[in-house]
């Protein structure tokens, strides 16, 4: 009972997540910042509508029930690891290839001349 | 010769939307996939007697590499003329030969630092995805997957290492020599065991007769060949991915990649 509850309070947590991801990968001015909200976003919602699941799977910790509930578990390890990989990855290669960030009209560019830096 | 391709596509072409003509209507219930007339549908045949036919809970795996091998066979010759023709087009050996990049490559993850992150990462997922893979390759006869779903995971955890290093890290462990080995010999596998039992006064691809060669009883042998086929299948669907991959990043140099 208290073990649904939890679930699908992650589950609606993930959902919300999901919706903030969604709603930044439209509405943020550039790349980076897109993908800051697509990668950090997708990352902690699939995490908590995956472990919501596998709550959801544990019942009584016995059977194909909980094989399955550990085989969602290993998916979030998984998607913990590469999820963040990936959009380090799509960061890192747009920085390389020049995009220029969208900055404050008098802030400096911290990024400095994006083109400077070689792989 | 342009004119001559032209003309044998367009007849083919024609050929064969003229045979669409000829197929059953879509969700008859009497054509012979669905229904059949009388006892003689198919898919209540395997659906019924996959089990005790071939002793193999996942009848998907059963239709294709058993009751229809020679499909999956010429399935898998078409992958692999597909990559032997990518290698024959884009293939080129430079001038001087000049073997390897330019500029020596720091093979450590290490030296560069920039990817230190991309490198770790692909450093742990890479073993897990290929014993994954061979699980998949494995386990087909009892859940989703198989020679070709199996393959393909094998051949990007390669991808994976030309992507994340470079790849003459990748060719360092799957060399050009060795993936054409590879992709003739899964051919050479799958074809194998259909000869086998052709030399042993059966039909082609019938793995009943190989009991005595698995040493079980020949429901067991037609398990056992499936595995067989699909683990031929799995070499040249690995090699031709990553013979694609190494030729179309490289402009079929091999060597530098991306």
């Amino acid at each position: 009972m208290i073990l649904d509850l939890v679930s699908m309070l992650l589950i609606a947590a993930g959902l919300l997540f999901f919706v903030g991801a969604a709603v930044g990968l439209v509405r943020f001015p550039d790349f980076y910042t897109r993908m800051h909200a697509a990668g950090k976003g997708d990352t902690l919602s699939s995490l908590l509508v995956i472990s919501g699941f596998a709550l959801h799977e544990f019942k009584d910790f016995e059977g194909m029930d909980f094989i399955l509930a550990l085989k969602l578990l290993a998916i979030c390890v998984f998607i913990m690891m590469t999820s963040p990989t990936s959009t380090h990855a799509l960061i890192d290669a747009g920085y390389e290839d020049g995009i220029e960030p969208v900055i404050a009209p008098d802030a400096e560019n911290v990024l400095g001349d994006p083109t400077s830096r070689q792989p | 010769m342009k004119w001559i391709g032209l003309i044998a596509v367009v007849l083919t072409g024609a050929l064969l939307l003229s045979a669409v003509g000829d197929f059953p209507d879509f969700g008859d219930p009497k054509s012979p996939a669905n229904g059949g007339v009388g006892d003689f549908s198919v898919s209540q045949y395997y659906i019924t007697h996959t089990e005790q036919d071939t002793k193999v809970p996942n009848v998907v795996t059963a239709v294709l590499a058993d009751y229809r091998g020679y499909d999956t066979m010429f399935e898998t010759t078409v992958i692999f003329i597909a990559g032997i023709g990518i290698i024959a087009i884009l293939r080129s050996h430079p001038p001087g030969g000049r073997r390897g990049p330019a500029h020596p490559i720091d093979a450590t993850v290490d030296g560069d630092h920039q990817r230190i992150i991309i490198g770790i990462t692909c450093r742990i997922m890479i073993p897990i995805i290929q014993i994954f893979a061979l699980y998949v390759v494995a386990h087909g006869h009892h859940s989703p997957g198989g020679g070709f779903q199996g393959g393909v995971m094998l051949g990007a955890s390669f991808i994976l290492i030309g992507l994340s290093r470079d790849l003459q890290a990748a060719l360092a462990r799957f060399s050009e020599r060795r993936f054409i080995v590879l992709a003739c010999l899964g051919v050479a596998i799958y074809a194998g065991f259909g000869l086998l039992c052709l030399l042993l006064e059966r039909n082609f691809l019938d793995y009943g007769v190989l009991d005595g060669f698995f040493h079980t009883d020949p429901v067991m042998a037609r398990s056992h060949g499936i595995f067989a086929v699909e683990v031929g299948v799995a070499f040249t669907v690995t090699a031709i991915m990553f013979a694609i991959y190494a030729n179309l990043s490289s402009k079929g140099r091999l060597d530098e990649g991306l």
